[in-house]
């Protein structure tokens, strides 16, 4: 027979209240509380072999948590439990919270399969449901009929090894990992059928949610040019001929940093855009057309801008997803700070 | 409006070369000596031609993909002649009677040269396009599950971008529409009658706005014979495509180009046509340019695509786009004008999200307005294309131009980060049923 460890709180261990809610790790040998609903339900194809238990203010508490987490892991191993579930924890916060985050602790130190279920508004859904697996269970524990048979069902199903489906199929909240796959209807089928229920006003979801970018506040002007030290940086692409640092032609991963000198000038002879993006003939005849570095020295010259920072950043701006931006960006910030920059001209195509 | 066009549909099950051309029971021999001699006098810029079959669930793989094509032809002369502008003056097409062969494509198979003063500089290469028959990536493209003729060319050495582009397609519309010629005088195995003359007031009226690629050879996509370069959003007739009017000519992301088998044969238009009457009106396809150079032209047109969306009572709108991040601009602001007027929308676009589905934003571009977005699966996952034991169209595969070249063996095993090589991989025309699941 397969065997869960249940991990609960006080009260559903039937020790006690809010007044017993400061109460350490501890557990028992059989189940408790909704476990023993859970053992009847699997019917003898799965039982819960120990419920493990902790108060909830006890547990939020993360010197607490850190203290008796050996404990907690060795409670489990010593189990050789197939799976560890929790909840249904409902719209209560600290049990929500301590649920989620038992679960997430054992699951990644030892591997074994985890599962948890809760109301959507728990804090620890949007806190923890990247982590551990948690079905979506009802408001209040009224709905333990129906919300602990769920529960049940997956930790069954992940106790076999049988690997977790799709988050809307099983019932759980997204954990953001999205696999592509072959669905039953192709894409015209599905984008036909949406309309359709949006325009005869029936509920749909659609199936890329949308992200929400961070907005980017532009830094404050250049109070006196005299006396700015002033870099150039393209997503243009360009780069010394041949491309000597291997830079992505589009979904890039990273910049290049490359020294403007008298003796390595901006021509068609020495440098080349590489972007994937666009007609790149007119900006390779004049990189001045992506790096305008001439107009910048006769600037200086007139003594209108202060410096000119000796080299020029470069990537190519096509298809590179906001992770790799921030961190291509992060890293010329870098180059600008030890070079004392202290203004920039970024030139996009 | 009085526009029906009757489609008969030859069906091909099987197919082999053969001494003579002709289509038996569903059986199609193909002579290549006779294609041969039908394409002979186009050539101009290419030296010859030679020709593969490849069949449905075969261990193969077809690589250096330009377009695909659908063999067919007007039943009589009356109405035109398909891909209409090509061998003919641009005459409207869409009505009377087409011939058209079901299960056989047409396809072009070439290593366009890696010029750095052509049209293969820059965005404008021709990334290597990789389709297999079977395994993981057969159910990303239609056509592992047609049988293919493959076209494989030869070409002279110097000539311009243009003009390999202009013969390459010639040739390969040439040859679908002399195989097609062998339907003519025999009974089809069924008859598809299309028009949405009818309206039905209780039902809700939906339009297709498919917006296109068009950068210059290589990257276009050609409308009555020319390309889009500065076309105001038009209204099709889905009639009009299903005849040919709209031909590809685009070779550079294999992810998202849409092939000419799937302007004419477009997946979501045939599903507004099933459903047109019973769940839907199919009031028309508004026909548009993706990548118009600003924020300011791409607004523009958006604008003209809801008015004419608006002209047609249009209570629905489905927005579909042909390309990556610049037309996904163009689409989701179309998206918004569109909400903006009482349109609703849905749309259908290949996703980020690196590999593990969780990094960063999905898409590059969204407005809140877009709030019903189908996934046509993610390009940034990794697959492993396995050995197979016959290769179409070369012995290696060209990678990586912007790195100096890559050009691994192309029946080996060979691990691709992304799926951007994947022919039609970007399912943005909703051909296939690859989508990005949420876990």
């Amino acid at each position: 027979m397969l065997k869960a460890v249940y991990y609960t709180n006080q009260f559903f261990a039937g020790l006690g209240g809010e007044e017993l809610a400061d109460i350490g790790l501890g557990m028992f040998d059989e189940p408790k509380g909704p476990a023993v609903g859970l053992t009847r339900q699997w019917k003898g194809e799965m039982e819960v072999v120990r419920t493990i238990y902790a108060g909830d203010n006890f547990i939020n508490v993360d010197e607490n948590f850190e203290a008796i987490g050996d404990e907690l892991l060795e409670m489990v191993k010593s189990t050789q439990a197939d799976v560890v579930l929790a909840g249904p924890a409902f719209n209560a916060g600290r049990y929500g919270v301590a649920c989620a985050k038992v679960m997430a602790f054992i699951g990644e130190e030892l591997g074994i399969p985890v599962v948890t279920s809760m109301w959507w508004e728990n804090p620890a859904v949007e806190m923890y449901r990247r982590r551990v697996p948690i079905l979506s269970s009802t408001e209040t524990a009224a709905g333990m009929r129906k919300s602990l048979p769920d529960l049940g069902k997956v930790a069954l199903s992940l106790a076999k090894g049988e690997p977790l489906g799709p988050a809307r199929k099983v019932g759980y909240f997204p954990t953001d990992k999205r696999r592509n796959e072959y669905v039953e209807k192709t894409g015209a089928e599905r984008v036909v059928k949406m309309l359709l229920r949006k325009l005869n006003d029936e509920p749909f979801i659609t199936e890329v949610p949308l992200r929400t970018l961070d907005r980017v506040i532009p830094a404050p002007a250049v109070v006196d040019l005299s006396l700015a030290r002033i870099a150039l940086i393209t997503v243009g692409g360009l780069v010394p001929k041949g491309n000597p640092d291997n830079l992505k032609q589009a979904f890039s991963v990273a910049h290049g940093k490359y020294e403007l000198t008298d003796s390595n000038p901006l021509t068609s002879d020495n440098f080349e855009s590489i972007h994937g993006g666009y007609d790149t003939t007119y900006a390779s005849a004049d990189p001045h057309r992506l790096v305008p570095h001439d107009a910048l020295l006769a600037l200086k010259e007139e003594g209108v801008v202060g410096s000119i920072y000796p080299y020029f950043l470069t990537t190519c701006g096509i298809g590179t997803n906001v992770e790799s931006s921030v961190k291509i960006g992060e890293a010329m910030l870098r180059d600008l700070k030890e070079g004392e920059v202290t203004a920039a001209i970024l030139t996009s195509t | 409006m009085n526009k029906v066009l009757k489609r008969y549909v030859y069906k091909v099950d099987s197919v082999e070369f053969g001494e003579k051309s002709k289509l038996e029971n569903g059986h199609l021999t193909i002579s290549k000596r006779e294609l041969q001699e039908a394409v002979q006098p186009l050539f101009e810029h290419v030296k010859s031609v030679d020709f593969e079959l490849v069949t449905p669930g075969s261990d193969t793989r077809i690589i250096h993909l330009l377009d695909t094509i659908l063999p067919m032809i007007k039943r009589t002369d009356e109405s035109g002649r398909v891909y209409s502008g090509f061998f003919s003056d641009p005459y409207m097409v869409g009505t009377g009677s087409t011939n058209v062969m079901s299960g056989l494509a047409v396809m072009e198979s070439c290593a366009l040269p890696w010029d750095e003063d052509s049209a293969s500089s820059g965005l404008l290469y021709p990334r290597d396009a990789i389709l297999d028959m079977q395994g993981p990536i057969a159910g990303m493209t239609p056509f592992s599950e047609t049988n293919n003729l493959v076209i494989l060319y030869e070409l002279e050495e110097g000539r311009s971008s243009a003009e390999y582009d202009d013969e390459i397609r010639y040739i390969g519309l040439r040859v679908a529409m002399t195989l097609a010629e062998l339907t003519l005088g025999h009974p089809a195995d069924y008859i598809e009658t299309y028009t949405i003359d009818e309206v039905d007031p209780e039902l809700p009226n939906v339009v297709l706005v498919w917006q296109c690629q068009n950068q210059g050879p290589y990257a276009n996509t050609l409308l009555y014979g020319v390309p889009i370069d500065d076309i105001v959003p038009t209204l099709l007739h889905p009639n009009e495509m299903l005849d040919g009017a709209v031909v590809s000519g685009n070779y550079v992301w294999p992810a998202f180009k849409v092939p000419t088998y799937s302007h004419v044969n477009h997946p979501i238009l045939l599903e507004l046509y099933r459903l047109h009457g019973l769940e839907l009106n199919f009031r028309g396809v508004i026909f548009c340019r993706s990548h118009n150079p600003t924020n300011w032209h791409k607004l523009r047109n958006a604008n003209m695509c809801v008015k004419l969306a608006e002209y047609l009572d249009a209570d629905g709108l489905i927005m579909a786009w042909e390309g990556g991040g610049n037309a996904a601009v163009d689409g989701m602001l179309t998206i918004q004008t569109a909400e903006k007027h009482g349109i609703k929308c849905s749309t259908i676009t290949f996703e980020f999200g690196g590999q593990d589905g969780s990094e960063g934003v999905l898409l590059v571009d969204d407005v809140p307005e877009a709030n019903a977005v189908i996934s046509g699966g993610s390009i940034e996952k990794a697959v492993t294309l396995p050995k197979v034991s016959r290769v179409v169209g070369g012995d290696v595969m060209r990678l990586n131009k912007e790195t100096g070249g890559f050009f691994p063996p192309a029946d080996e095993p060979i691990t691709f980060e992304q799926t951007i090589h994947f022919y039609m991989s970007g399912n943005q025309c909703g051909a296939s049923k690859l989508s990005a699941v949420e876990y």
